[in-house]
This record gives structure tokens, sequence and C-alpha cells, in this order.
């Protein structure tokens, strides 16, 4: 079953790739079993977002550039507005990727 | 731009536009061909405001689904929108004037040459000039259609405006009860002038006069009620360009 990488970008997905990449050359893990995980981080990351994850956020900025290729947008946006129900921040410069979930279901 | 602003502020030509009214230019449809083949994908990932989508398919009217393998571009000056094709031809859409499409035309082969194919700009041709302007004053449709029957089709439950084929030159307006006129299908600017010249004293001969009661649900004007019961309160809103294509991803 396929899966999106993009959340391996993360911070968190950054630090368990870092992280297995270190097993893997000290040879207390094989390569495979990396990879498995990897795709676990996947499958857990989209499961948690959809399901555990409640909260909506608004984001209004200027857009610079954008991006369609291989079904995956890529944004970036000037002096975004992220709206919370609580909060707001304004960010200078901010890249989105974005992947069509119906995608995973085919 | 500028063009535009300059015709807007000096007296308008009676001599060249009789009516005093000139139409707006409003879109350019180009082509040029830029002799080289292209990898869309390589593109795609490397210009800027690209878009390229090879499963999208382009819908017709008649509902035909055909690929469509273009990488859409755009730039915001001009403000247009490319269409690039794997064969190296591309059609440029959006520009306000001929000079505006041309040279935005100019700045995407520059932006293909940039990523490194060896783009030219053969044959750019004016494909299509779209105009629009407001004789402001309200029309009769239906008389119109009856005396011009040859060259009118209104269909008032299918589209709100009448679709006008003038045979010289071959232009195609769209002539709306409120009085808002679209041409399109000039190659020439001065094809939609002549075009909205000759469509002028049509226009006049099938003014619609003053309403005699208030604004009910009669519209009895000399000589004209609205046939069609279910429309005999249609506004003067209607003014809307309208395209047979749209894309749609499967």
């Amino acid at each position: 079953m396929a899966t999106f990488e993009l959340y391996r970008r993360s911070t968190i997905g950054m630090c368990l790739t870092e992280t297995l990449d270190e097993m893997v050359q000290n040879g207390t893990l094989s390569p495979e079993l990396a990879i498995q995980v990897l795709v676990q981080f996947d499958k857990s990351m989209t499961e948690a977002l959809e399901t555990q994850v409640k909260s909506k956020v608004s984001i209004k900025g200027h857009l610079h550039t954008y991006r369609f290729c291989d079904n995956v947008w890529t944004f970036i946006l000037q002096n975004a507005l992220f709206k919370n129900e609580d909060s707001q921040e304004t960010v200078g410069r901010v890249k989105i990727v974005a992947c069509d979930s119906k995608l995973l279901t085919q | 731009m500028a063009d535009q602003a300059l015709e807007a502020s000096q007296p308008v030509d009676l001599t060249k536009h009789p009516s005093g009214i000139v139409p707006t230019l409003q879109n350019i449809v180009s082509t040029v061909n830029l002799d080289c083949k292209l990898e869309l994908k390589s593109i795609a990932l490397q210009a800027r405001n690209a878009e390229y989508n090879p499963k999208a398919r382009l819908m017709f009217v008649i509902e035909s689904l055909q690929r469509f393998a273009a990488v859409i571009m755009r730039i915001r000056e001009p403000k247009t929108t490319a269409l690039i094709f794997a064969s190296g031809k591309m059609v440029c859409t959006g520009a306000k004037s001929e000079q505006q499409s041309k040279l935005a035309a100019r700045k995407y082969a520059r932006i293909i040459q940039k990523l490194g194919f060896p783009a030219k700009f053969k044959d750019f041709k004016i494909q299509n000039i779209v105009g629009s302007c407001d004789v402001k004053f309200p029309i009769r449709l239906e008389g119109l259609a009856y005396s011009h029957s040859a060259f009118s089709s209104y269909e008032p439950e299918l589209f709100p405006g009448l679709i006008y084929r003038m045979k010289q030159p071959k232009i195609v307006l769209l002539i709306f009860v409120s009085g808002k006129i679209v041409l399109t299908g000039a190659k020439v600017r001065d094809e939609t002038y002549t075009a909205f010249e000759n469509i002028y004293p049509v226009l006049t001969e099938f003014r619609k006069n003053q309403q005699w009661y208030g604004s009910g649900s009669f519209s009895i004007g000399i000589g004209y009620t609205c046939p069609n019961p279910w429309i005999r309160n249609i506004t003067n809103q209607y003014h809307c360009l309208y395209y047979f294509v749209f894309f749609h991803q499967l």
C-alpha cells in the first residue's frame, strides 16, 4: 500500500530518519527493517492527523509562487497570517507542500 | 495598459467610431511556435507558477474527454496564462492588448530558454480578440432575433443573451437585455470596431422603451411583451462571458 512520505521531512520525521540511519550504520538495525519503520511512521502520521487532530487553522497571505506536479501542490506564501480559535501568528515566508488524500485510497 | 488609459481620457474619434462608443478589449488569445521539443515535467519542476497534470482530461460541450498534456504557466506582468505543449507550441491568453500578448509570449519563451531549451519565437499570431461595451439602453432581444433571424440565435431558457453571428466581418456578438455587448472572433481589433459600428444602428432600432407600469411582473413597452411568462421578471444583471472548456480530473 502506498504512503505519503512527506511527513518524513517534519522535525519528528527527520529525527527518526537520523536515528534509524545511525542504527543501520553501526549494524544494530537492518536496512529493510529501517524502511519498514519509516513506512509505519508514514501510516501512523496519516492516521493520527485524520482521527486525532480536530483543530482548524486558516492561512491567509500573498501567494509568491505555486507549483502543481505529480499531484503535489507546493505554495510559497509571504506575510502569512495563521489564525486559530484562540491565537494568531504572522510568518514572513512559509512553504506549504500538500498531497491529495484521495490518492491514498486508490 | 497605458494605451487603454490613453483611449479612455482622449475624446472618441467619431470618424472611426460614429456611435461614440469604443469597445474595450478584454482578452487576447495568441499562439507561437517555440520550434523545439520540450520536456514538460522538467519545466513544471523548475519554473515558478506552473501546473502539470498529464492525467487531466479536457472536456468539451459534446463531452468527449481528451487528454490534456500541457504545462499551465502564469506570469504577473502582463497578467496572462500560457499553455505550453511538448511539441513546442504555446498558447497565451489573458492579455488586454495585442502588444501585451506578444510581450507576455516573449517572456514565457525567455523562461523556457533559461531552463535550457533552444526556444525560438516562430509564427506569433493573434488568434482571437474579445471586446465588450455598454450601449447604456435596454434592448428588445426577441424583436431583434425575429427581424435578423438569419444571424440570430436567441434561446432565453438556455442562455440569456442573443448570439448574433455577423458575416462581415466574421464576428460573434453576445447581446444582452441590459445593453451590454460582448464581441469575439476578431483577429485584428478593427474587426471588433467595425462589427460594433455595424450592430449599433440595429441595437438602436430595437431599443426597449420606457415601461408604462412600475417594476412589477409586467413588462409592456411599446410593441413588446416578453413571451415567456417564466422570465418576465428578468433583471438587467446579465453580462457574462461563458467558456465551453473546463478541466476534469479522473
